[in-house]
């Protein structure tokens, strides 16, 4: 009789452990102690090799909350994220959207196949330099250069959502009835959105990069040129802010990009412990 | 009766890929036909292309001989393109896997060929209510695909082809997946429904009870290349109680018979 019981309350722990508020604790617990030992280890280095080519920690974060307080972080920071921003919907959405109009035109897909893969491949940071040279250093060449490098990663994914789908499930909307539109609308995209998201969420970092990337190469505001100027100024703790808030934002884009697609996939199993969101 | 459907020395074979050789014929000079009203079923071994053949019945693959007229009209031969599946909802299928949008929950599923058709109303979706409930899956009408189990799947995809009332339904294999108590009950069902309508239902299986027990005719199919082994009018009279017609001498005798004819 108690062993039932006993097996019982062990599972509940368990799960307890694994999924409930206890798993959250242990997990948070794992990522604190990862936190502190790359402190540490940013530490030791920065004591072996000198504050000259390795900023402290805590000397960073009195420079990331004086960065904060004068204004000065925040203002650099809003413009590459408006940057990024810009040019993650401006590539994206076209390119979320293109297979669906090509999906009809095999033809056309395959004569547009290789221009597609060269764009893909090409080194986006040699390009910098040209699309500074075409839209001068304003906003708009690093609109450019991150529409450019989102616009091929979303595209790709986006086509292979769209051939994955298994074509019994196009079948049976036929035979039921289904026009050419109900098709793409209730079948194409919902089963292409995992893939969309994929893209999506690849796409986010790059964007912020490409960003902070052609900031550095020319630009008299944003992070990265805060980066350009202290590297000229020898200031690593001061490149080491830049960093951190790039960091920051990227953090941030995931955690938004995260929140929608949970709720736009409600839909989907879970795919494993792991995955399961707290 | 009229034939309504007719299958004419029909053949199939799939074409090559890269590297192969052609497939070998899966059908060959397969006839035979289907009255209006009747209830056909079709029984023959694993792999020997019964779904292939209902595939080209609901015009969703092509043969590579023969004819299938349908309303007296023949399916188109060789373009896949000009295919009409389901010929503007006059056949439903009911396909040997489920089919179901994963993204759509039970209901969602059921009500989504009603949806596509624009006779989504409070009647209809009263229709698919009545039609959830006979099948034993209420309660779960907000469950996705994946949190159904097999069986709940199939039956999701059974109702999905009843709910719009095609005067004509493919089945392949629907009951396969239900255990015993369940099969019988939505045998029983099937047959109160089709009392009721009097469709037209070409229905394949590997149960040869079930094939006895449901049909007006059953078809027996050699092995691969598949033509017709035997035909077996059944004239058990219906209403039939699913449960006593093991022992019904009839029934006995075309066990027998069926059995001796499925390799
Ligand atoms: N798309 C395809 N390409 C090539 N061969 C195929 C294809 N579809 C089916 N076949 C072949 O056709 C044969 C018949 O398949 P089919 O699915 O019609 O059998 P079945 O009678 O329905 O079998 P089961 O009772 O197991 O469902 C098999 O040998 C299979 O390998
Ligand atoms: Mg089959």
């Amino acid at each position: 009789m108690t062993t039932p019981t006993l097996s019982g309350q062990a599972a509940g722990a368990a799960a307890l452990l694994r999924g409930g508020p206890l798993g959250l604790l242990a997990r948070k617990r794992d990522q604190l102690l990862v936190l502190v030992v790359l402190l540490a280890i940013w530490q030791g280095l920065s004591i072996l090799l000198g504050e000259y080519w390795i900023g402290t920690p805590w000397g960073t974060v009195r420079r990331l909350v004086s960065g904060i307080a004068d204004g000065e972080l925040l203002q650099h920071a809003s413009y590459t994220v408006a940057e990024a921003i810009i040019g993650f919907l401006v590539g994206g959405i076209p390119a979320a959207a293109l297979p669906f109009v090509l999906r009809r035109l095999p033809m056309v897909t395959a004569i547009i196949d290789p221009i597609m893969v060269g764009g893909y491949g090409s080194p986006k940071l040699a390009l910098a330099p040209l699309f500074i040279l075409w839209f001068g250093i304003g906003i708009e060449s690093k609109i450019a250069l991150i529409v450019f490098t989102v616009f091929f990663i979303v595209y790709f994914s986006t086509l292979a959502g769209i051939r994955a789908l298994d074509p019994k499930l196009v079948q049976m909307a036929q035979m039921s009835g289904a026009s050419e539109s109900d098709i793409a609308r209730h079948i194409i995209f919902p089963g292409a959105v995992p893939h969309i998201f994929a893209g999506l969420r690849i796409a986010m970092p790059y964007s912020i990069g490409a960003a902070v990337v052609a900031e550095l190469i020319s630009a008299n505001r944003g992070l990265g040129y805060m980066i350009q100027l202290r590297s000229m100024n020898f200031d690593t703790t001061g490149i080491f802010v830049a960093l951190a808030a790039v960091c920051f934002i990227v953090a941030v884009a995931n955690w938004i990009v995260n929140i929608v697609e949970r709720h736009l996939l409600l839909w989907r199993p879970p795919a494993d412990v792991t995955a399961q969101k707290e | 009766m009229a034939a309504l459907l007719e299958v004419r020395n029909l053949s199939k074979r799939f074409a090559s890929r890269a590297g192969r050789e052609p497939s070998p014929w899966i059908i060959r000079d397969l006839s035979f036909s289907v009255a209006d009203g009747e209830f056909l079923t079709i029984v023959g071994p694993s792999g020997g292309g019964k779904t292939t053949l209902l595939n080209m019945i609901a015009q969703i693959d092509t043969a590579s001989g023969g004819e299938i007229v349908f309303q007296s009209k023949s399916a188109p031969l060789g373009d896949k393109t000009s295919l009409k599946p389901g010929l503007n909802c006059q056949i439903g299928y009911v396909t040997q896997e489920d089919n179901l949008l994963p993204w759509r929950t039970c209901l969602e599923n059921v009500l989504f060929p009603l949806m596509a058709q624009g006779r989504l109303n409070d009647e209809t979706r009263a229709h698919a209510q009545s039609l959830i409930r006979a099948v034993g899956l209420e309660g779960w009408e907000k469950h996705y695909p994946h949190e159904l189990s097999g069986g709940m799947r199939k039956r999701t995809s059974l109702i999905r082809t009843l709910v719009y009332d095609p005067p004509v339904i493919l089945m392949d294999e629907p009951f396969g997946a239900v255990d015993a108590q369940t099969r019988v009950q939505l045998q029983e069902d099937l047959l109160r429904l089709w009392n009721l309508g009097r469709k037209t239902i070409v229905f394949v299986t590997h149960d040869i009870t079930e094939a006895i027990a449901l049909a007006d005719r059953t078809l027996v199919l050699t092995r691969q290349p598949s033509s017709v082994a035997g035909e077996h009018i059944i004239t058990i009279p219906r209403p039939r109680d699913i449960r006593d017609i093991l022992t019904h001498p009839e029934f006995v005798d075309l066990y027998r018979r069926i059995r001796a004819q499925v390799q």
